[in-house]
């Protein structure tokens, strides 16, 4: 079964027909293990997927007990984890490439905590959804993922100068520059990324973090969360969630960070504050806002699943469709656009030579760099050199006339 | 299934007023002092509206301008940083010519037509904030040689009338 929670497939059986499902459940003919999905069984699996997939099949009965409904079923596929040690399995490349092409919506999870495949599967379903203009827009999508530990800037930020990435590596936060505008957040496995998909006419910074305040608050109806002005999920006086916000080609997303039980004692150090000792940066640059964070787990919400749940079932209940989740992972659910797009995320060129140009002073020397590179300096014979080899020859102290680190 | 699909359909067409767009109302008209317009004594040839909110401002010898409307300015809210093309790139109608970093988002901006960058308007790169002054004239992102000015007739180009009426069809 690639289909994973199969919600639809389970909602149209009557409920005698469930304990037949579960006894059928328990002699599975077939490993559901990964190395198993990507060879022998694969082509069988992805068939499966490609019939629930397509059309009317999957598209399920739930009506205004839309929330009873599912959460019977995730009690049900709760029972069955535990029966079976059943995991989720991740869709193929070939069935990603079929739902984001084809119109509908759907919600995908990431089971991967590579924060570069992550981004590229998400830049994947944006740049593939297709819509009718004219039309009304009907291929809302939803995407969770959980990054394992790193460090991300907004598309037009300067990497130095708002991280200590020298910390950065020593710690083990990997570093990213997302697509996205805005700042500098950290990531680590305590924290749910979501992404809202929708067109640009639809686009309302807004919108969706609005809903997610309602249905955190439909369940702790006391916990102290609201949006503050810049439209950030706040928790009393502190910051719990940040956005950034992608337009090109007709649609739009809006994608957050929701600290459920981050390491935040671990992230000082990581990012640097406004203004250091010694070093002015200026140029067009975009600022990152400093704000004191919080988990949302000091409401009460102290589980990644959970949140993504939560704001799952409330998605399918503000749209009023029993919306299908699908499983992706790196190993089983890739192609060449979304591997290419991963390693450009990776790579030097993004990561350090993007972004905008900049002259940084360092105590009484001017340092112009463009992409990346030196292209005007009052310290001899640096000019032509990569500002990341500077940066790594100036904290390392060889340059002898420089005391100051960057 | 089908009573699903009208329940959806009901449901975003009851909230389906484009927010992006809310507060964008006045004049998506070329600034008539400002180079895009002056460049030529008797002013541009043409000036067309895309659906992805930029307009061209074209002249005889085949120079154009091209920048966001003040529809798409106002409705962004205040820019914080403009990336510019690289002079000298060739583009094709459709093709990137940049972006606008505006609250948080990152928007992207398509060339209209065919052509090569002659020239940036580099003053966006201290005073990005101009996209919200004035986006019809004095913040133009790009001069571009046009391939061909046979182009301009091309069918997915607005005339002002067409991109207006189309922003309030939108609103509907």
């Amino acid at each position: 079964m690639n289909v994973i929670r199969f919600p639809n497939l389970i909602t149209r059986l009557p409920r005698t027909r469930r304990v037949f499902c579960r006894s059928l459940g328990s002699s599975i003919p077939f490993d559901l293990s990964l190395d198993t999905q990507v060879d022998r069984y694969s082509e069988l699996n992805n068939m499966y997927t490609e019939m629930f997939t397509q059309g009317d099949e999957v598209r399920g009965t739930p009506k205004g007990d839309a929330g009873i409904e599912l959460s019977e079923i995730d009690a049900f596929n709760a029972e069955i984890a535990d029966t079976y040690n059943y995991s989720p399995q991740a869709i193929s490349g070939y069935s990603l490439e079929h739902i984001v092409k084809s119109p509908g919506r759907f919600i995908l999870q990431s089971l991967s905590s590579n924060p570069y495949y992550n981004l590229a599967l998400e830049d994947y379903v944006f740049q593939n959804t297709t819509f009718a203009k004219g039309q009304p827009f009907l291929s809302e999508r939803l995407l969770f993922y959980i990054n394992e530990k790193c460090v991300v800037i907004g598309k037009n930020q300067t990497p130095w100068k708002e991280l200590h990435l020298d910390n950065c590596y020593e710690e083990g936060y990997k570093f990213v520059r997302r697509r996205s505008g805005g700042g500098a957040v950290v990531h680590d496995s305590g924290n749910v990324n979501y992404s809202y998909l929708t067109s640009r006419d639809n686009f309302d910074r807004e919108y969706f973090n609005k809903q997610i305040v309602r249905w955190l608050k439909e369940i702790r109806p006391d916990a102290a969360i609201h949006l503050n002005q810049r439209g950030d999920i706040h928790l009393g006086a502190y910051k719990v969630s940040g956005s950034a916000f992608k337009i090109a080609k007709g649609k739009s997303y809006h994608h957050g960070t929701m600290l459920i039980d981050a390491d935040l004692a671990s992230f000082k150090g990581l990012l640097k504050p406004a203004h250091l000792e010694g070093v002015i940066w200026s140029g067009g640059s975009v600022e990152s806002v400093r704000s004191s964070v919080k988990n949302i787990s000091e409401a009460g919400f102290n589980n990644t699943d959970e949140f993504m749940d939560i704001c799952s079932n409330g998605f399918r209940s503000l749209l009023h469709e029993d919306i299908p989740v699908y499983f992706v992972d790196e190993v089983n659910t890739s192609n060449d656009e979304i591997a290419k797009t991963a390693r450009q995320l990776a790579s030097d060129e993004w990561l350090y030579h993007s972004g905008p140009s900049f002259t940084v002073t360092i105590q009484e020397h001017d340092v112009s760099v463009e992409k990346g590179t030196i292209t005007k300096s009052s310290i001899p014979d640096t000019v032509g050199l990569s500002f990341k080899d500077f940066v790594l020859s100036l904290n390392a102290g060889l340059l002898a006339e420089i005391k100051t680190k960057i | 299934m089908f009573r699903n699909c009208a329940q959806s359909v009901l449901k975003l067409s009851s909230r389906s007023t484009p927010r992006l767009f809310l507060r964008a109302q006045s004049t998506n008209a070329l600034t008539n002092t400002q180079v895009p317009f002056t460049f030529s004594k008797s002013g541009p040839l043409a000036v067309k509206y895309t659906s992805q909110h930029e307009w061209i401002a074209a002249h005889e010898d085949g120079t154009a301008f091209v920048g966001i409307t003040k529809y798409a300015a106002d409705a962004l809210g205040d820019a914080t940083y403009v990336e510019l093309p690289d002079v000298d790139t060739e583009v094709e109608a459709g093709d990137s010519l940049g972006s606008l970093e505006s609250v948080k988002s990152a928007s992207e901006i398509y060339s209209p037509l065919a052509g090569t960058v002659v020239e940036v308007n580099e003053t966006l790169n201290d005073s990005p904030q101009l996209i919200n002054e004035d986006p019809m004239g004095e913040a133009w992102l790009a001069k571009l040689k046009l391939r061909s000015l046979d182009d301009l007739s091309n069918d997915d180009l607005m005339s002002l009338e067409q991109y207006e009426g189309s922003l309030k069809e939108d609103q509907h």
